[in-house]
């Protein structure tokens, strides 16, 4: 092609588009609903002995030592290869896994009793008791780069009075304790491994689970072998599991459809509505037990955990500008646009799916620009008013923000995005150098986990400098109260002053989006978004 | 007819002649006509674009081309696309024409200089090497992630990758300048290193210094494309078309169209320079011309 | 020639540790630190301030310089922040993916661009030097990344030649190896084959007119003898610098390709590491990709020598 003619094929697509430009607008169709599916076990359906599934993982996880960690994809690979004092069922509620009752809290709420299994072993052969437990909760808790010590709560004290029975010793009574057991911080570790390994252990990890570590591959692929020892080893089916690393949603979607990968976490709302229609993939879906939300910096001036100094905007100082800036966002019709209808809006930190919810929490204020305006027509700012909120620059964020910035821009927000890379804003959000800033939160099944980390005076994660005694007073009782019902009525509160405050602006709620071959079974993901695939099996004259 | 390297040549006839041969050569109007309609689209993209570039339509994402309203249809957000590459032709060439400054404007000097003083060439050469083996995209993040990313960081990110070539184009031509007739003959007058570098070394340097621009324009073009491609560019909401091609690869699947134009944008616009300079140099240096 | 090489591997020694000194200030200049980033969303102040210290990040700037490069002058750099994977291991399974694309792709390039550069060359104002310029001024104007983008799009997914994406090593599986390499090899080459065929095509121009060829073809010497005895000898040198100059950019340069095709190389790697702050990979990897320009331009310097006796004599003179 001559550069001429090449001049002349571009002339001539401008032509074409413009001689043609007699399509109508095409509005986009009614929204569909979206039930959650959080896949099956293999139950009695015929699958084959044997076969490797390779998984198309959307990060690579961190170390593989649990008590270390802090990427939540190291969970997924963990959950195949570590397993737990408890685990959560697929309604969301914790159940014993490597603990045999659920735990036993006295009166006072000072001592939790476990019962833990006996009776089986480690990957390494190494006996399973309950002074290995004692040994890898210490752990937890006391080593100085752990991160789970904040999950662990105010322990006093761990022991292991019989072989079956692990207890804490509390100062104070911790509710969420149950619930951060059935995450990292109830991975147990062979204390062989852990005495030989050291700080290292997460290069060789060695627990209990169903597999067992065999290869990691930098930047590559993590490989698990199927462990003989495990002790439920006639319900494991395949021989090994590979995860692949594949950070860019698209090829995973595309290494779905060519069969390359038989599972795929963190599909994107782009490509899910095309995957769901080809008959040889299935999508598995779990709304979040996080949010995503706007931070607004009330009192954050010399970094989060210093004490809050008041800051002279509007927006730090009245309420009600901070109100006008949630009624301003169309919350349904954002993510309507920017997620294909695949996320949810959201309003509270606490997810309606869980026991914790209640009508009150669930509450939404609705999408209200004439209010909006007149509210900050009463605080007396001028419109536009603006606003400057910081993003992390990743594609997702960065679209939700500039849907958002259209959005408000109705009520009379002249919001500014400034784009930032991930490991600045992380930065930014601990030295409170922002206005507003947007970050969403993963969640966790303990609701305290999800608010007074956030929320509470003088909180680790309060990066807004939030500062009210009555919602400390509220998350603190919450936080104490071993009763579902009453902690639900606590949050129900919590949750209305939010509201009014607005120290947060939530958004929106995801939902973990995993797609799996119809040629296996027993995949199963619940609303912590890990993909369980221990027991998973290619069905019968499927194998891979 | 050549440029005989000895003689000073008047700058106003070797335009002349520049200008007739550039006429001459059909590779050369080509890339000039290009140039005309992506300076046009872009310096008049305030003009010309339907709607703003970050106008967000909720109600109308995803139409097709030829759409009524909407001629090269919309993206993800319904905003126009036809906007949006037209404003991103303008950043493009925002982004191209400042790292030529930047790269100029550090480089010819420095080229001068270590051309003239040969106890600064050995640094500057140095640090030429320096940044010549440094991995670029390092020094992209890295600017971006201390400065926030945009426009202007990443014409300076792009700005600093080409300038030790441009150094190494002025130190050669200066070696070569420094030993004609006419800058020894300046010499035995006692005229200064500066008047010298200024006055005789500089003007005749030009026709060089120019072809490296036309070289470095379309690189920065293509530059800005692939770090904003990567997140490490221009921002959102700011429209540049490597943002186009990041964003709808997140849907070419569904609808290939607004990952389409911007692709075709950049090449129509690296063409135009990579034609137009071509014929440029050639009539520059009709030495190197067929 | 000892002395040239000589003064040459001096001048390297001293552009690699100007750039251990820039990385290593750089990295402390960007905004937050390994422990926050990798901390995340969890973000522990203890932890982090325990993970600081483990890391050594709260000694003096000079201490840590002078630990970093000692440990790096045995070829030790540390482990990785994130992953707690020694870095050398990480370098190991990544640098031979890039170096394997960029040598692909520079195969592919030399030898599409010096077959162009000759048929340009031979078929002066005839189509197929129009059909050869036409192709490299096509190659160098359409950005590479979104062609990428589109054959994943087309030749990949919805025509199924290729796979999408991934990698597997040609030493393990030879054909399949090649077989996943080709699409993102070809799409990378592209832009170089264009820079090779010009610079063949004028180096071919300049010798099938020069006078010896002239008084060579008078005595009767074939068209094809000339063309490959001398023509085709002189190109090569000028595309061996060529190659010299492109491969040590196209290991740094081959993070979109990388990218688009999902290729776990050191590109990637890069990225990675800039963006969660892993400060012993960041330091790593810049030494690694510096010192691979370096060697690679100190062979062509030296292969210089052996193709063209001239140089022997003078040395290079850029």
């Amino acid at each position: 092609m001559s550069p001429r003619s090449s001049l002349y094929a571009a002339l001539a697509v401008l032509a074409a588009a413009t001689l043609t430009a007699c399509v109508p607008v095409q509005h986009v169709s009614g929204r569909s609903e979206h039930h959650n599916d959080f896949g099956t076990p293999v139950g009695d359906q015929r699958v084959a002995d044997g076969g490797e599934l390779v998984m198309g993982l959307s990060a690579e996880p961190d170390r593989l030592d649990p008590t270390t960690s802090s990427s939540l994809y190291t969970r997924y690979v963990m959950s195949t290869i570590c397993e737990k004092l408890y685990d959560l069922n697929s309604a969301g509620s914790v159940v014993p896994q490597l603990a045999t009752t659920l735990p036993k809290v006295s009166p006072d709420g000072l001592t939790v009793t476990i019962g833990v299994r006996t009776g089986i072993v480690f990957a390494d052969g190494t006996p399973f008791d309950a002074k290995a437990v004692a040994t890898s909760l210490q752990r937890h808790f006391s080593l100085k780069t752990s991160q789970r010590t904040s999950e662990m709560g105010p322990v006093k004290s761990i022991e292991a009075p019989d072989p079956s029975h692990v207890v804490l010793h509390y100062k104070r009574p911790f509710a969420p304790i149950t619930a951060a057991l059935a995450d990292r911080a109830g991975m147990i570790m062979s204390p062989t491994a852990l005495a030989k390994e050291g700080n290292g252990f997460g290069d060789h990890p060695v627990c209990v689970g169903p597999f067992k570590f065999v290869q990691r591959v930098p930047q590559t692929s993590i490989t698990v072998t199927r462990d003989p020892r495990y002790y439920d080893a006639k319900d494991v089916h395949l021989d090994k599991i590979t995860y692949r690393i594949m950070s860019d949603a698209n090829i995973r979607a595309a290494n779905l459809r060519s069969g390359d990968i038989q599972v795929a976490d963190t599909i994107s709302p782009q490509d899910i509505d095309a995957l769901a229609k080809d008959p040889g993939l299935k999508v598995l879906q779990a709304p979040s037990l996080g949010y995503q939300g706007v931070t607004l910096n009330t009192g954050n001036v010399d970094g989060v955990g210093k004490p809050t100094k008041p800051i002279d905007t509007p927006l730090a100082k009245d309420p009600r500008v901070r109100q006008a800036f949630s009624l301003a966002i169309d919350r349904q019709t954002l993510v309507d646009t920017v997620f294909n209808n695949w996320f949810d809006p959201a309003c509270s930190p606490i997810a309606p799916q869980t026991p914790y919810a209640s009508a009150a929490s669930n509450a939404c204020p609705a999408f209200d620009p004439a209010k909006a305006r007149q509210l900050l027509h009463e605080a007396g700012v001028p419109i536009p008013y603006p606003v400057s909120m910081q993003v992390s620059n990743t594609q997702d964020q960065l679209r939700y923000a500039q849907a958002l910035q259209a959005s408000v821009a109705e009520s009379g927000f002249d919001l500014k995005i400034v784009p930032v890379e991930y490991s600045t804003l992380l930065d930014v959000q601990k030295r409170g150098t922002f206005e507003a800033l947007m970050l969403g939160w993963s969640g966790r099944v303990d609701p305290d986990a999800n608010t007074a980390r956030f929320l509470s005076t003088g909180a680790g994660g309060n990066y807004g400098g939030f500062n009210s005694s009555t919602l400390d007073n509220l998350l603190g009782a919450a936080s104490r109260s071993i009763d579902v019902k009453t902690r639900a009525a606590l949050y129900g509160q919590a949750v209305q002053l939010i509201q009014q405050q607005n120290p947060i602006v939530y958004t929106y709620r995801l939902r973990n989006l995993t797609v799996r071959s119809t040629r296996i079974a027993g995949v199963e993901v619940y609303s912590d978004g890990v993909v369980r695939l221990g027991k998973a099996a290619y069905l019968q004259n499927q194998e891979g | 007819m050549t440029i005989d390297a000895g003689t000073p040549v008047p700058l106003a006839r070797v335009r002349g002649r520049t200008l007739g041969r550039l006429v001459r050569n059909p590779m050369g109007v080509a890339g000039g006509v290009l140039l005309l309609i992506v300076l046009v689209a872009g310096v008049f993209a305030p003009l010309l674009a339907p709607y703003a570039p970050a106008e967000v339509h909720f109600s109308t994402p995803f139409q097709q081309p030829g759409t009524v309203g909407f001629g090269l249809g919309t993206d993800d957000l319904g905003r126009d696309i036809l906007s949006r590459v037209l404003y991103g032709t303008r950043a493009s060439l925002e982004v191209g024409a400042l790292s030529v400054l930047f790269a100029v404007a550090l480089g010819v000097p420095l080229g001068l200089l270590s051309g003239y003083w040969r106890w600064l060439d050995a640094i500057v050469s140095r640090l030429a090497d320096l940044m010549l083996a440094f991995p670029f995209l390092i020094l992209a993040v890295g600017l971006a992630a201390i400065n926030g990313g945009g426009l202007a960081n990443a014409a300076v990110a792009l700005g600093i990758a080409q300038i030790p070539t441009m150094v190494r184009v002025v130190r050669a031509d200066t070696l070569r300048l420094k030993e004609t007739d006419f800058v020894l003959a300046a010499h035995t007058m006692h005229a200064g290193p500066w008047r010298i570098l200024g006055q005789h070394v500089l003007p005749n340097a030009l026709p060089v210094i120019i072809v490296q621009a036309t070289v470095i324009m379309p690189a920065a073009v293509l530059g800005e494309a692939i770090l904003s491609f990567l997140g490490l560019g221009i921002q959102p909401p700011d429209p540049s078309l490597g943002i186009m091609l990041s964003d709808a690869q997140q849907y070419l699947f569904r609808t290939p169209w607004p990952g389409i134009f911007p692709g075709i944008a950049l090449a129509v616009i690296c063409l135009g320079f990579n034609l137009f300079g071509d014929a440029l140099r050639d009539a520059l240096d009709p030495k190197t011309s067929r | 020639m000892l002395r040239h090489l000589l003064h040459r591997l001096w001048q390297s020694a001293l552009t690699l540790v100007l750039a251990s000194v820039v990385v290593f200030i750089g990295v402390r200049a960007l905004p937050g630190d390994p422990a926050t980033a990798m901390a995340g969303e969890q973000a522990d102040p203890a932890a982090i301030a325990a993970v600081r210290a483990q890391l050594g990040l709260d000694d003096p700037l000079p201490v840590q310089y002078f630990k970093f490069v000692g440990h790096a002058l045995t070829g030790d750099f540390g482990k990785s922040v994130r992953t707690g994977t020694p870095v050398r291991e990480m370098i190991g399974a990544t640098l031979p993916v890039t170096v394997q694309l960029a040598v692909f792709a520079m195969i592919i390039a030399v030898l599409a661009g010096m077959a162009g550069g000759v048929v340009a060359a031979v078929s002066r104002g005839r189509w197929p030097e129009w059909a050869a310029n036409g192709f490299s001024l096509l190659a160098l104007s359409i950005p590479t990344f979104w062609l990428g983008i589109l054959a994943v799009l087309y030749l990949s997914v919805q025509l199924g030649w290729f796979p999408a994406s991934g990698y597997v090593s040609p030493f393990e599986q030879p054909l399949r190896g090649l077989y996943y390499l080709a699409l993102p090899a070809v799409i990378l080459g592209l832009a170089h084959a264009a820079v090779v065929q010009r610079q063949t095509r004028s180096s071919m121009v300049e010798t099938l007119t020069a006078d010896f060829v002239r008084t060579a073809r008078a005595k009767g010497l074939g068209r094809g003898a000339v063309v490959f005895r001398y023509a085709l000898r002189n190109s090569l040198i000028v595309v061996t610098t060529i190659v010299g100059l492109q491969l040590g950019g196209l290991i740094a340069g081959a993070v979109v390709t990388e990218r688009i095709f999902s290729l776990p190389g050191i590109g990637k790697l890069t990225l990675d590491s800039v963006f969660t702050r892993d400060y012993p990979v960041i330091q790593a990897v810049v030494l690694v990709i510096t010192s691979a320009y370096i060697v690679i331009n100190l062979l062509v310097d030296f292969l210089y020598t052996v193709i063209d006796p001239r140089m022997r004599v003078s040395g290079r003179t850029r």
